[in-house]
């Protein structure tokens, strides 16, 4: 660092220690003003991750002579809304900025869920993955599930959310771990045939995710989803030999596909726990011959095929 | 770059002390407010590299002592306020530096009770936030300071549970996607309460063998980018569940090591970027568990060095795991 950029950021050190230290100062003589809460503010715009200074901030509020009245206190919070708005681009990822986000909304007289939903719909459109989002948009759901006259129909629209998520990008796995969630109630009050068609649906749209990607974790493992929520062990066994059928055609097209043949091996593996007697001896040498082969083409989970081929190879008593 | 095979010790201890010496970089003053827990993950690191005498014992325990608030719990620095996070951190460093007694234990515990609610949920601090990271800690902590049967250990394991997942993982609470951080605060949670017997182990080891990438480095999530520090919170959830042969340990001690910096010591999140000493923390610590030589082994429930755990009387966890698994 040359002697310019030194003085730069002992200048940059000085201002944001002075201004820590007025704050911290404020804190300790509980001065709750308009000032101390505009110098927490200054002090928040430099790092967003100073929670002490979120908390100090909200008992600032919190004593306010605006916060009695509730149409001062919806424009003062709506206000902190459109603040956090400003600077959560800096980080993201803020759990502080996030909770303060929660504690805004919950003390807003006449909090507009419906346009956080947007809000929040509009972020996980620019990053799908973003954890803090979809944990917020539960946050949001459950609001507005407690004011709902249907909440049928909030679970009925944050299902069709995870569809349009995965119909625009099928490796999205919060999309698929949220639609894992929400699927039981969604079931749940369905009539039996209706049940059926949506367990249906279900299985076609794993089925195009996995011929679309193959080699994409996401739809295999929402597969096993679907296993778990069947009701019977015969139902089960249905699907993992239909799930067997479909890897099979992916393996004609290409037979070193790696995820088909790790998914193949999980099948056995599930077919012999639920129906031993189903499984044919040639799919016994065909199930431990691709673990063989699975080291090789996959040798980093080398350790997992072995003990697998040894603990089927035992329970077939076939040798290795 | 220059191929790393060996872990830079003496590098990485110099990183460590320094890190109280640079009053001059903006970075220092930004993250005050987790100074505590900054001390926990170099004294870690330290200690697996058998150099814990490095840091001054003294003034580590005065300044430890200094951030304790009126209501018992932790802040991150002085003046700071009180949050599990801080409070769990400054146990640790107490009890690796052998200095508990130094501490009212029963004060700490009030201040961790006072944050489990009526339904079991536990609070980082009073503001409520609620987060499975939050349930572990508040069980290690009071197993630490054996006041633990002052928690409701149904409504924990009730929360933790409810956090499970169908690719067998655990999320930051109800509804959370599985993310390998969780994984392990939630693992290691149902260690410390014995019911790890509630784990779907097949799935959660597959989805766990899953992170390990081409470049040999690990993943918090599927379809994620590799980072260090998941070298820990991935490495310790196969510990406890004894399934670390499924990953390519070797290879991922040449990603570790690739991440160190040379010039000035400490690891990165990934090879190439700047040390911190969280990274450097997380990435010794997968070291240990994926054996490389040279360093303590780890316990991977309290993620301290193994012979401070079993000093302690602590490390009954291990008697409680599920005998299928040895």
């Amino acid at each position: 660092m040359d002697d310019a950029e030194k003085a730069q950021t002992r200048q940059q050190v000085e201002r944001y220690c002075a201004l820590n230290q007025q704050v911290m100062e404020l804190k300790a003589a509980s001065v709750f003003s308009t000032e101390s809460l505009s110098a927490t503010k200054r002090l928040l715009e430099q790092n967003t991750e100073l929670h002490t200074v979120w908390n100090y901030r909200r008992t600032i509020f919190m004593h306010l002579d605006a916060w009695q009245n509730a149409d001062e206190r919806q424009q003062m919070l709506e206000q902190e809304l459109n603040f956090m708005l400003e600077i959560i681009q800096k980080n993201i990822k803020s759990y502080w900025m996030w909770g303060h986000r929660v504690w805004t909304l919950s003390s807003l007289p006449r909090p507009e869920w419906k346009r956080e939903l947007g809000l929040v719909a509009k972020l996980l459109a620019l990053d799908a993955r973003n954890y803090h989002g979809w944990n917020y948009r539960r946050f949001i759901v459950s609001q507005l599930k407690a004011v709902a006259a249907d909440t049928h129909a909030v679970d009925e629209s944050e299902f069709a959310f995870t569809t349009e998520q995965i119909n625009r990008d099928c490796a999205n796995h919060a999309a698929w771990h949220n639609r894992s969630k929400l699927l039981p109630s969604i079931l749940a009050h369905k009539s039996e045939s209706d049940q059926q068609q949506v367990l249906q649906t279900e299985n076609d749209l794993i089925m195009n995710a996995i011929y679309t990607d193959p080699e994409d974790q996401n739809a295999w493992l929402y597969y096993d989803w679907l296993l778990d929520i069947q009701k019977s062990d015969d139902d089960r066994c249905r699907l993992l030999r239909n799930k067997i059928t479909a890897i099979q055609e992916l393996l004609e097209l290409d037979e070193d596909s790696k995820r088909p043949l790790i998914e193949l091996v999980s099948a056995y593996a599930e077919l012999q726990r639920l129906a031993p007697d189903t499984i044919s001896d040639i799919e016994k040498a065909d199930c431990l011959d691709t673990l063989c082969k699975l080291k090789n083409i996959d040798p980093f989970r080398a350790g997992r095929y072995s003990d697998m081929s040894r603990t089927l190879g035992q329970q077939w008593a076939l040798s290795v | 770059m220059s191929e790393k095979t060996a872990l830079l010790v003496d590098k990485h201890v110099e990183f460590i002390k320094s890190l109280d010496k640079k009053q001059d970089e903006l970075e220092y003053w930004m993250t005050e407010h987790l100074r505590v827990s900054g001390i926990y993950w170099g004294l870690v690191a330290l200690h697996l590299m058998r150099r814990q005498d490095a840091l001054d014992r003294d003034k580590l325990i005065s300044y430890i002592l200094k951030c304790q608030n009126a209501d018992g719990g932790f802040g991150g620095h002085i003046n700071h306020d009180s949050h599990l996070l801080y409070t769990m951190s400054a146990v640790q460093i107490l009890l690796m530096l052998n200095a508990l007694d130094q501490i009212d234990s029963q004060k700490v515990t009030r201040f961790v009770v006072s944050l489990q609610d009526k339904n079991g949920q536990v609070s980082g601090d009073e503001w409520g936030e609620r987060d499975t990271r939050f349930a572990f800690i508040s069980v290690a902590i009071l197993t630490i300071l054996g006041t633990e049967d002052q928690l409701d250990h149904q409504g924990i394991l009730q929360y933790v549970l409810d956090s499970m997942n169908y690719d067998g993982g655990f999320g930051s609470g109800p509804g959370g996607e599985s993310h390998a951080a969780q994984v392990y605060t939630c693992l290691a949670c149902l260690a410390l309460l014995g019911e790890l017997g509630r784990v779907n182990r097949e799935r959660l080891s597959n989805w766990l063998a899953e992170r390990q990438l081409d470049n040999g480095g690990l993943n918090g999530r599927p379809q994620k980018l590799e980072d260090v520090c998941y070298s820990w919170w991935v490495l310790s959830s196969l510990e406890i569940l004894n399934r670390v042969h499924w990953i390519e340990r070797e290879k991922l001690c040449e990603f570790i090591l690739k991440a160190q910096d040379e010039e000035k010591g400490g690891i990165a999140d990934r090879p190439g970027d700047m040390a911190d000493v969280y990274h450097t923390c997380f990435g010794i610590a997968g070291l240990s568990l994926a054996g490389f030589g040279g360093l303590e082994d780890i316990d991977p429930v309290f993620c301290m060095p193994k012979n401070v755990i079993e000093q302690a009387g602590l490390a009954k966890w291990v008697t409680r795991v599920p005998k299928e698994w040895k």
